[in-house]
């Protein structure tokens, strides 16, 4: 019997030490809004991570639903509630860093091999004013998806577009030859940032600055060309190009998800812009990022999962079985990843793109360009008039919130 | 209910009264004035510590010959292009030795980082308070000079940086971006500080950027130790504004007697009187703290401006490029370090700059003597009337009373009043996502976030088109929002009193069926539902447009336009409400005794003049407060519009607090949107007052 009770208060000594040794190794949560197949690709990133780093680090996942997401970000993580890492797009970065303690800037951790690994514009969408808050994880751009059948060869210009849009268009029959959301200023970016246009020049709004007044101009001479459908709206688009009446349609990886499988998908780089002298139109690209929460206290270990997470392996992963179009360059150059013509496309693509603005004055630049945009294709206004209103507007809303 | 055995005693309430005000408004003032002028103490503090930062800075800046340092941009902001040198200067070391490799002049006698390492340690013996002194590197994240008792041995410096430092390194970031955003133009509170001051017991940590070629490439950190200059609260004046009108009072009411408005007009005039003195005297004070601010500021520049002409000598090489002149008249800066000119070259106070400052004093002063005396005749009213004696003896009667409901009242005062009066309070201020930081009486603007409300009267334009309605326009906003609630009430009180008087007809086959199937629309979630109205009312694949496409009619673009949209928001509002209507009608209905229609049967009367004159005037109790209640309910419906039209087109169909929220969480205005939320009350209080009146008045005539 008192071998037993030794043995007993042995075995309980080791059960008590045990937990001991477990709590030497760092916890770390990470958030994201991912569902279906996205999601599982991401845990089996998170598995393998876990496997690499196993008695050092442990991560764990919490699915956020997306709709919630952005406010459960701003609400929990300054107040020390939120996770160690978390995914999102980089639109709000400005707004987040404006308000204070909720990412952790990531110079200090960042070597010229890291930096070294992504393409150049999404690691631009995640800096703000010099320094880099986050590292990018994959990003979303629009390109040229057209149906094979109508469209043999894909145009290289604006001007060979045009002519072959002019060709397949057919009202009466109510086929269109080029068929996007054109009144959306989303889509109108590839346009206006290829005249050389943009939206802030600094801090500063240049929403009526000649070049996109110019790019407006040119919209306004293609609806008159007559070969885009009027009203266009992302149900009709969806529509026209899954029933064959849509030769070349400017979308999104989300488009894809969409498109039927009857119609032969063919998808290539935006024309270049002969009216503009052959410069390329440029679309803008929402990177989503990987951040480190600033409250967080396990932050090397948090970027340990960061810098795994957008390297080649784990990239490989979220692009072949996640569907997503990773930031990192390298994994590319993969055979298997190289077959992919989808992935192929937008790697293409996001050469000439260009990020987002992520200040925290974007957001005000939404509405006022949104009703402008109406005004111009419903030609209630011309480009100048509307884009005048905009500026205005906006910078109104700025001064209303910056003025002391 | 006095009791009746002691008298009423107006002098005693009065002195009582008196002392308690004065008190509170002195007590407060005093208080103020104690903070104001140890703040004073502090800011003189820094000041001098700033003064001594910049002159280590300007040092640090043209050590070892990297002297061609971009002349400082114009404080006007013009944004002009600030030349750089013809030679790039990276970094403070070996990018300089370099550049001067490279041009072929003699290669200074130390390398350019041992010069700065130099002139750290000369600085660092010259100045015996600052305890440490420590300078970052970007290119390359190093240390490059440190006289922290820390960094020795295998921490000396230059070294890069260990990963428990990385705050150090973000904080020299962090200045940098504020340079560069304030640079680009940033203004009002987009500007962030370029001068990081931290303060603990007894010593400063200031922080600056350090710039070559027009570029930051670096900070410094220099601890520093300050007097401890606790401002003591000073008794004498505080004793003798409180004590003051309360001895007087006793003496004048020797001669007022019992009188009770003459006690109270005495009493009033001798609170003013202590207060206006205790702020001429509060004034006073300050002007002459200020003063010795100034005197103390420069006689720091002036004592830094020798050392560093000494040391500069030392530090910068013989021949190489010649160091631009210092400025120490350019030392005493705030935190976006533009000089405050409050101290001349000469080194001699700016009467006229403090003069400004003194008349900016005397603003806030008035302001809060005008508010402490408001306050004060507030409390004297309270005690000196009779209010106090009678709430005394009303707590002491009913104290079993109060103790049952003090536990629900603690409960509101956290649950309901606080976050209520902190809306209110936030109300007055332009916080904004800019300023969280920033205390409620720094961002205070008063009554301006309700006058450019209220004030804004632009609802329409005139232009070639004919009328434009300006949709954000809170007028727009306000008459649309009536319209809404109007409608909706009608249509949900018309459709709800109809079913009911159906359902309740005698004999009605399966009514509890379609009792059941008509509460379902107030049983959904509100959310689930307005989404899927919003789906029905799609132009493309909604229901609706199918049906009247089914029937050979257009589809129509529901959101475009706003009449179309209005109907939208409104059908799906009025599904939501009319079961609750229903229900109440019917309820009330079953509580008409019938005899009341056979009476009115046998006396010939019609089926419209029964309803007219039984069952109208019967449904009345119970329906008033639950129109009171719907009109309230339907004016606050968030969800429905927000979900259903989000206010298309272009705002047509926003009603007051989707516009709230709008203002709130896209436009990041946060006091806008509180003073948006005061408003929407104040008019919700005016109509619930209103109609409660109204009705209670026709009750009494019937």
């Amino acid at each position: 019997m008192r071998s037993n009770f030794f043995r007993g208060t042995l075995c309980a000594l080791a059960l008590l030490v045990l937990p001991a040794l477990a709590a030497a190794q760092k916890e770390i949560v990470i958030w994201h809004g991912y569902r279906g197949g996205e999601k599982a690709a991401f845990e089996t990133v998170v598995e393998n991570f876990n496997k690499a780093n196993a008695g050092k680090i442990k991560a764990t996942t919490l699915a956020v639903p997306y709709d919630a997401f952005a406010d459960k970000i701003t609400a929990a993580v300054p107040r020390g509630k939120g996770a160690d890492v978390f995914i999102f797009a980089q639109d709000r970065l400005g707004g987040w860093i404006a308000a204070g303690n909720t990412v952790e800037p990531l110079d200090f951790y960042l070597d010229a091999p890291t930096k070294g690994r992504f393409l150049k514009a999404t690691l631009d969408a995640m800096t703000y004013q010099g320094n880099i808050y986050g590292l990018p994880l994959n990003f979303k751009t629009i390109t040229m998806i057209y149906n094979k059948k109508l469209v043999p060869n894909p145009p290289k210009t604006t001007a060979e577009l045009a002519a072959l849009a002019k060709k397949i268009t057919n009202v009466a029959s109510g086929k269109f030859g080029l068929v996007y959301w054109y009144s959306d200023f989303y889509y109108h970016a590839a346009l206006m940032n290829g005249f050389g246009g943009g939206v802030f020049a600094g801090r500063k709004p240049t929403i009526n600055s000649p070049q996109n007044i110019q790019s407006l101009e040119f919209l306004n001479k293609w609806i008159a060309q007559g070969f885009m459908p009027g009203e266009p709206s992302t149900a009709l688009i969806t529509s026209l190009f899954n029933s064959g009446k849509a030769g070349i349609v400017f979308s999104g990886p989300w488009f894809l998800g969409e498109a039927s499988k009857d119609i032969d998908i063919g998808l290539a780089p935006l024309p270049t812009i002969t009216e503009a002298g052959g410069k390329p139109m440029r679309p803008w690209i929402t990177v989503e990022g990987v951040y480190v929460g600033a409250p967080s206290k396990n932050k090397d270990a948090a970027y340990a999962f960061v810098k795994y997470v957008t390297d080649v392996p784990a990239a490989k992963v979220l692009a072949l079985q996640g569907r997503q179009t990773p930031a990192n360059k390298a994994v590319y150059a993969d055979p298997q990843v190289a077959a992919d013509p989808i992935l192929k496309a937008f790697r293409q693509q996001v050469d000439v793109a260009v990020p987002m603005p992520n200040l925290p004055e974007m957001s005000m630049v939404w509405s006022p360009v949104t009703t402008g945009m109406n005004t111009i294709v419903k030609k209630t206004a011309t480009p100048k008039e509307a884009m005048d209103r905009a500026q205005k507007e906006v910078i109104q809303r700025i001064n209303d919130l910056l003025k002391k | 209910m006095d009791s009746p055995a002691r008298p009423v005693s107006h002098r005693r309430r009065f002195v009582i009264g008196l002392a308690l005000a004065a008190l509170l408004g002195v007590g407060v003032a005093a208080v103020l004035l104690t903070g104001a002028r140890q703040a004073e103490t502090n800011e003189r503090a820094e000041r001098r510590a700033v003064v001594t930062l910049s002159a280590l800075t300007a040092l640090l800046e043209r050590a070892g010959g990297g002297g061609a340092q971009a002349p400082e941009p114009p404080a006007t902001g013009l944004g002009e292009e600030i030349p750089s040198p013809p030679e790039e200067t990276g970094g403070m070391g070996l990018g300089d030795e370099l550049a001067a490799v490279e041009q072929g002049t003699e290669a200074p006698a130390a390398d350019s980082g041992g010069a700065v390492r130099r002139a750290v340690a000369r600085f660092a013996e010259t100045h015996p308070e600052v305890t440490a002194i420590r300078v970052l590197e970007f290119d390359g994240i190093t240390l490059a000079a440190s006289t922290d008792p820390r960094d020795q041995g295998e921490k000396q410096a230059p070294r890069r940086l260990a990963p428990d430092e990385k705050s150090f390194y973000d904080l020299g970031q962090k200045l940098r971006a504020a340079v560069e955003s304030n640079r680009e133009g940033a203004e009002g509170a987009a500007r962030q500080p370029e001068i990081r001051v931290a303060r603990s017991a007894g010593a400063l940590s200031l922080a600056a950027p350090i710039e070559r070629g027009g570029q930051v490439v670096g900070m410094v950190q220099m601890d520093t130790r300050t007097r401890r200059d606790p401002a003591a609260f000073a008794w004498l004046p505080f004793l003798a504004a409180w004590l003051g009108p309360v001895i007087g009072l006793l003496l004048l009411s020797l001669a007022l007697g019992e009188r009770r408005w003459p006690l109270a007009a005495a009493a009033a005039l001798l609170l003013l009187a202590a207060l206006w003195l205790y702020g001429r005297h509060a004034l006073t004070v300050l002007k002459e703290e200020r003063q010795a601010s100034g005197r103390a500021v420069a006689a720091r520049m002036a004592a830094e401006a020798k050392t560093a002409r000494t040391l500069l000598a030392e530090v910068a090489p013989l021949g190489g490029r010649p160091a631009q002149p210092l400025q120490p008249e350019r030392w005493d800066v705030d935190e976006f370090r533009q000089p405050r000119g409050l101290v001349t070259a000469a080194g001699q106070v700016d009467e006229g700059k403090l003069g400004e400052l003194a008349g900016a004093d005397a603003g806030r002063m008035t302001r809060s003597v005008i508010t402490l005396g408001l306050l004060g005749f507030a409390l004297l009213a309270f005690v000196g009337l009779g209010y106090a004696a009678r709430t005394g003896q009303a707590l002491v009667e009913y104290r079993v009373a109060y103790a049952y409901t003090i536990p629900a009242l603690l409960g509101m005062l956290v649950l309901v009043f606080f976050p209520f009066f902190y809306g209110f309070a936030l109300s007055f201020t332009n916080a904004n996502i800019y300023n969280t930081d920033k205390s409620i009486y720094d961002t205070w603007v008063g009554l301006g976030n309700f006058a450019s409300i209220l004030g804004d009267f632009g609802i329409a334009k005139r232009t070639a088109e004919g009328l434009v309605w300006n949709y954000q326009n809170f007028y727009y906003t306000l008459i649309f929002t009536i319209v809404w609630t109007v409608s909706n009430v009608a249509i949900g009180v018309t459709l709800g009193l109809t079913l009911a008087l159906i359902l309740n007809l005698k004999d009605f086959a399966f009514r509890p069926f379609y009792r059941v199937l008509l509460i379902l629309p107030w049983a959904m979630p509100t959310y689930i539902t307005s989404l899927i109205w919003q789906g029905m009312f799609h132009r493309q694949f909604g229901v609706i447009n199918q049906i009247i496409q089914l029937f050979g009619g257009p589809a129509i673009p529901w959101f475009d336009r706003p009449f179309t949209s209005f109907l939208a928001v409104l059908t799906t509002n009025g599904w939501l409400s009319f079961p609750f209507m229903m229900v109440i009608s019917l309820g009330a209905l079953q509580s008409i005794p019938s005899d009341l229609y056979e009476a009115a049967r046998v006396d010939g009367a019609t089926r419209w003049q029964q309803f007219k004159s039984i069952t109208l005037p019967s449904l009345r109790p119970a329906l008033v407060p639950a129109i009171i209640l719907s009109v309230i309910w339907t004016f606050n419906q968030f969800i429905v519009i927000y979900l259903v039209s989000a206010g298309e087109p272009g705002g047509a169909t926003e009603i007051l607090i989707t516009q709230a929220y709008k203002i709130a969480f896209q436009q990041y205005r946060y006091g806008y949107a509180a003073a948006y939320s005061v408003v929407i009350f104040m008019i919700l209080l005016a109509y619930g007052t209103w109609q409660n009146r109204v009705t209670r008045a026709t009750e009494a005539i019937g």
